[in-house]
């Protein structure tokens, strides 16, 4: 056998064998009913999460639901801790009442400035 | 609506359970042949093919489409079996006794018979790349820039495996066949 015969051979041959090969539609069967049960967690990516935020669709999903929930939380916690009281106290000017500062009257001759 | 693979994955994607199921109906069976020939062992493709389609679950919000999903799903098989090569003691076909092909050998020579047997034989002897390399080119219709992908190498490294995978399984097949 030449060298060209045996390529020829070897690729014929080849091909018949590995597709003899051929998987059943019992063994896929058997994979698709194993794939039918609950199904495990996904990889979430983190660059997902603005989309998800972002993505105002009227259907139900637990992830916006997830969300929304983390950011009533997140609020109702500020709310509670006083945050933002804290920042409006360190800001000073905001309980200043500049009038009594310049029309109060002098208190023993009732002069005005 | 867009049943597409690219479509489906997008579904997949949202958790979309429906989606997932027809992507595995859609791919189950090539995917399990795939690792059936490079395995040479049927359990063990089963479990290479589920694996590889809850890896497409799991991993399906971090897929982007830059490749084919069927070259990305053949490069997670290949990747499954050569770990589970690597892992495992080679079962040869003959051992395993899987090798009957649908088409009996009654009517052939018992030369044709032995000729098959061999090769068999010498297909379960090579290296894994090889095997992979040959089996995706030879089955799967693939180009060898395609298999150079799903192999991670280059096209290259593609050519010199299945030159060499070729040379092996001359020198294995060359008693029978009266070559040297």
């Amino acid at each position: 056998m030449t060298n060209d015969e045996f390529d020829k051979f070897l690729d014929s041959a080849l091909k018949r064998h590995l597709q003899a090969l051929q998987n059943d539609k019992a063994a896929a069967a058997r994979v698709l009913n194993r794939l039918a049960g609950a199904l495990p967690r996904q990889h979430m990516a983190l660059w997902r999460w603005p989309a998800v935020l972002l993505d105002w669709q009227f259907a139900p999903a637990w992830p916006r639901m997830a969300a929304l929930a983390a950011c009533l939380a997140f609020g109702f916690a500020i709310g509670l801790s006083g945050l933002d009281r804290g920042i409006e106290r360190g800001a000073g000017a905001g309980n200043l009442d500049a009038g009594a500062l310049v029309f109060e009257p002098e208190s023993l001759t009732g002069g005005r400035p | 609506m867009d049943d597409s693979d690219e479509a489906l994955m997008a579904r997949v994607a949202r958790g979309d359970e429906r989606a997932f199921r027809e992507l595995a109906r859609r791919h189950v069976p090539v995917m399990l042949g795939l690792a059936r020939r490079i395995l040479g062992n049927a359990a063990d493709a089963e479990d290479v093919a589920q694996e590889a389609m809850l890896r497409v679950w799991t991993q399906a919000p971090r897929w982007q489409p830059l490749a084919a999903l069927r070259t990305w799903l053949s490069r997670v098989v290949v990747n499954l079996c050569l770990d589970r090569k690597r892992k495992a003691a080679w079962v040869g076909l003959e051992a395993a006794g899987e090798i009957a092909d649908p088409a009996p050998l009654a009517g052939e020579s018992a030369e044709v018979a032995e000729r098959e047997r061999l090769l068999a034989a010498a297909i379960a002897e090579l290296p894994a790349r090889q095997r992979a390399a040959i089996v995706l080119s030879y089955t799967e219709g693939m180009s060898n820039a395609e298999v150079a992908d799903v192999l991670d190498t280059t096209v290259s490294a593609v050519e010199t495996l299945l030159v060499r995978g070729k040379q092996n399984l001359r020198r294995a097949l060359a008693p029978v066949i009266g070559q040297e």
